[in-house]
């Protein structure tokens, strides 16, 4: 692969550039328009280019649309539900890894295949649920039925079985009780998958949109994609603050992902592969 | 293996995960099927009507209908592996610049739905940039967030938009495991690169492609936020089947038919699940 033709360096330098292109040029041209002043054409190549630019549209979104509280509504339920998918997924993931015991396998089985059954099949039940907890409209509702997924526990189960078991009878012989060797033997080691775990979670629960709308009602307790949504449709005459309200939502979750990129690791994908 | 642990240990570590996925997913499946064969409205308690919701469903139109655009949507799949497919070879390349490139492409991945819709409708709508150069190409304006089928293609690019940087990881970690004196070995014996490439590479990546193809199918059929944001306020007719069972659970209060819409759902995707499960089974024999 050293010396790659020409001919090949410039085709795949074009890909790379229109592919770049059309990943960032939507959200790059939504930002755009959120800065522009009010009246300039919206549409124009030439606008996008020289037309000046404005806080304006942020100031409203942000006033008028009010969305101080749903965004930190947003970054709660996020780091929340992060956190209890990676811990909760730890916990169920290391018996199931280490331990033997009656129905080991049998719950694992289980456990997977309720990855056969769509969120969007049970959405029905599940507002029932909560409804019937006294949990309509509350940060709780939006957390509480996603806390853990068997994805989660699915890939935490894999870190610890790679965990050499001598670390954990050398800790076991020196008195150590389960929860000490899960915490200090086997969350550290199984590190790195535990972040990228916590950052895909983050970036799910940050851009969940269907099941708030669904349990949410006041303007007090929404999320931000809910208060955006609401915007749509409440701005159309200014639909400027709308897309400032947009990028609002986008900026935060960039920032995060460019602070995480290391948790991006191809070997993840790979696992998908081999089933 | 080990007996040091207490017997009741490991089941005082599973039983957070037990309740909330056994409550949530497990019961709620079971209470779909259950809620399926009641009449169940908002107002009301359920009254057992045997198999009512499946009959009216299928003798309705927009059922038919939404289930026809969920099966067009299916379309997306194919534009999905081959745009993925490209940008994970393109990524692949040993050059300069390819990990920010990497960067770049995923980021659609990580910007919420409810954001890329937004984008794209600007970038779609009637008098938007997306027209203009199909202006200069001498190709009519397209209606693309109010005419049917355009808007179904409008939601589509911002799935294909969104999406496509996954799939390239997955497709870039199956070329990275494909071996290099394969590779080697074939261009020596004088392939071309195409050849190679045909030949070696794309028969030892089909396990990824397969896996591309049932799961984007899989989430094509899941498809909500996409439609809800691009197609906007349109009739529920030009729409999919997720975007039907919101309509009917949350704005028509009918619990019980919006879970026979549900369990008809579930069992579409239950036929890719099995295909999949079946392939992965026999890639592994």
């Amino acid at each position: 692969m050293n010396r790659v033709p020409i001919s090949i360096r410039l085709l795949t330098y074009a890909t790379g550039i229109a592919l770049a292109v059309l990943a960032i040029l939507p959200a790059f041209w939504l930002i755009r328009i959120a800065l522009q002043p009010a009246g300039q054409d919206i549409d124009s190549i030439g606008g996008f280019l020289v037309g000046g630019f404005t806080l304006d549209h942020f100031k409203s979104a942000w006033n008028d649309g009010h969305l101080g509280r749903p965004l930190l509504n947003s970054v709660v339920v996020t780091l929340v539900r992060a956190a209890f998918n990676v811990v909760l997924a730890a916990l169920a993931a290391y018996p199931l890894a280490r331990m033997s015991f009656r129905g080991r396998d049998t719950i694992f089985v289980l456990l997977l295949a309720t990855m056969m059954i769509p969120d969007q099949v049970v959405v029905v039940p599940m507002f029932r649920t909560v409804v019937s907890m006294g949990l309509f409209d509350s940060l709780i509702a939006v957390v509480l039925p996603f806390s853990v997924t068997a994805m989660g526990v699915f890939l935490c189960r894999q870190a610890f079985s790679a965990i050499p078991s001598e670390l954990e009878e050398a800790a076991r012989i020196d008195g150590a009780n389960s929860l000490y060797i899960w915490w200090h033997v086997m969350l550290p080691l199984a590190a790195p998958t535990l972040a990228t775990l916590f950052l895909f979670s983050v970036i799910g629960a940050w851009s969940e949109l269907l099941w708030p709308l669904i349990v949410l009602q006041s303007q007090e307790n929404t999320t931000l994609p809910v208060a955006v949504n609401t915007l749509l449709g409440q701005f159309s005459t200014n639909l400027r603050a709308a897309y400032a309200g947009a990028v609002l939502a986008l900026i935060p979750i960039v920032v995060v992902f460019i602070v995480c990129q290391k948790y991006l690791k191809t070997e993840l994908f790979a696992g998908a592969v081999k089933g | 293996m080990r007996s040091a642990h207490h017997p009741l240990t490991p089941l005082v570590f599973i039983a957070p995960a037990v309740i909330v996925l056994g409550v949530f997913v497990v019961t709620g499946f079971m209470q779909t099927i259950g809620y399926s064969l009641t009449r169940y409205t908002a107002f009301r308690e359920p009254v057992y009507i045997g198999l009512d919701n499946y009959v009216r469903l299928f003798s309705s139109d927009r059922f038919w209908l939404c289930l026809l655009n969920s099966a067009i949507y299916l379309l997306v799949t194919p534009a999905l592996i081959v745009l993925s497919l490209t940008a994970a070879i393109t990524v692949e390349a040993n050059l300069r610049g390819m990990k920010w490139l990497r960067l770049a492409l995923f980021l659609p991945v990580i910007t919420p739905t409810l954001v890329g819709s937004v984008a794209w409708r600007i970038l779609l709508k009637d008098d938007g940039v997306i027209n203009t150069i199909l202006g200069v190409v001498g190709i009519d304006a397209v209606r693309w967030l109010t005419d049917y089928p355009f808007t179904l293609v409008s939601a589509m690019f911002v799935t294909l938009w969104k999406g496509f940087g996954f799939y390239m990881m997955i497709f870039l970690a199956a070329l990275l495991a494909v071996p290099g004196e394969l590779k080697e070995a074939a261009s020596i014996d004088g392939a071309s690169r195409f050849q190679v490439f045909r030949n070696v590479t794309l028969p030892a990546i089909r396990p990824a492609i397969v896996l591309v193809a049932i799961v984007s199918s899989i989430s094509a059929l899941k498809v909500f936020e996409e439609i809800f944001v691009t197609v906007r306020g349109g009739p529920i007719t030009q729409q999919t089947v997720v975007p039907l069972i919101y309509r009917v659970a949350f704005e028509e209060g009918e619990y019980g038919l919006a879970s026979a819409i549900g369990f008809v759902l579930f069992l579409v995707i239950l036929v890719f699940s099995l295909v999949n499960l079946f392939l992965a089974r026999r890639a592994g024999s």
